[in-house]
């Protein structure tokens, strides 16, 4: 249960100790984008998933590059290809060879 | 083996590495100039029926991301039936470095991107072209600056809206802006932006990382003009 036990706010109560400050934060945040881009370790997943319980810049920051990744996924318009740009590059492969 | 195009080509590890060959394992033409096969990787000598059905059956399933990828990058929807209409005949002309069941999708990109620099950007009318070079530079020699964390609330960007998103995400360098898209929209692996921009996965990783801290300031300016702004709702 306790974690950090050295770094502590505010004690006496039973509850996992909540990190107020991260001294690490640029590097939580590099793992946090790899975890969200698919791209981490299994030792760097269960990193941050103690840290989601411990940290709340981490928790924090979790929430925001997610959040911006949902905004580019799904906010923003996919232009899709006029079919007339299709029927014009069809036709002109024909002409190739 | 089935040669069925499979759309999720981007999901596996990466592009398939043929026998030995370790660097480029696939050729692509790059530019205007193409390499010549190497002799662990034979040039495929398609018969003409066979460069249609390939061109039909693995490139144009792509074309919708394809539009979309020219259209972030131009901005300008003329630009990007120029350039998607360029990619996809050169893709046709130097259809023989392309092997069939390869990530046809990674390919074409690596083809529209090149397009994109070689061509395209020299005409851009564009004024304020960022030379890559020099954001690189910048941003290599303040390394204590780029590496930092932007202090914004994930509840301060929620209400902004796609055409918001999209005018933050143009307003960064072409060169950051690209390593988002092929990441967050396209989905591409970070192996497979590595080939596709021709630089290290190191350098992938660490562009993104810049790439999202600069989108973040962009948004987090969008969404405070906006009043979107947790402090500023009382």
């Amino acid at each position: 249960m306790q974690t950090s036990s050295s770094l502590s706010s505010s004690s006496s109560d039973s509850k996992p100790q909540m990190k107020e400050h991260c001294d690490h934060q640029v590097d939580c945040l590099k793992m946090i984008q790899l975890i969200l881009d698919g791209e981490a370790t299994d030792q760097q997943l269960a990193r941050l998933k103690a840290n989601l319980v411990s940290c709340q810049p981490c928790i924090q920051m979790y929430h925001l590059e997610q959040e911006v990744k949902e905004l580019l996924t799904k906010r923003m318009e996919k232009k899709c290809c006029p079919e007339q740009l299709v029927a014009t590059i069809k036709s002109k492969i024909l002409t190739f060879s | 083996m089935s040669d069925t195009p499979t759309r999720d080509d981007q999901d596996r590890t990466g592009m398939p590495d043929h026998g030995g060959s370790t660097g480029s394992d696939q050729l692509l033409p790059d530019g205007d100039t193409v390499e010549q096969p190497s002799a662990d990787t034979p040039a495929r000598r398609y018969t003409d029926e066979q460069k249609y059905l390939v061109f039909n059956k693995e490139f144009m399933p792509h074309i919708d991301s394809m539009y979309n990828f020219a259209f972030r990058l131009t901005t300008d929807e003329d630009d990007a039936n120029d350039l998607v209409q360029d990619t996809y005949l050169k893709a046709f002309r130097f259809i023989s470095s392309f092997e069939q069941g390869t990530n046809a999708k990674a390919w074409l990109f690596r083809i529209l991107k090149n397009s994109f620099i070689n061509d395209y950007r020299k005409k851009s009318k564009e004024p304020a072209k960022v030379d890559y070079q020099d954001v690189e530079t910048t941003y290599n020699s303040e390394d204590a600056e780029s590496e930092h964390t932007v202090d914004l609330r994930a509840e301060s960007v929620s209400d902004l809206i796609g055409d918001e998103v999209a005018t933050a995400l143009n307003s960064l360098p072409v060169d950051f802006r690209t390593v988002i898209i092929l990441c967050d929209i396209e989905g591409f692996t970070y192996e497979e932006m590595a080939k596709i921009l021709d630089i290290p996965i190191g350098t992938v990783r660490s562009r993104l990382h810049r790439a999202r801290n600069l989108l973040k300031e962009k948004l987090r300016d969008y969404a405070s003009s906006m009043g979107y702004n947790e402090e500023s709702e009382e």
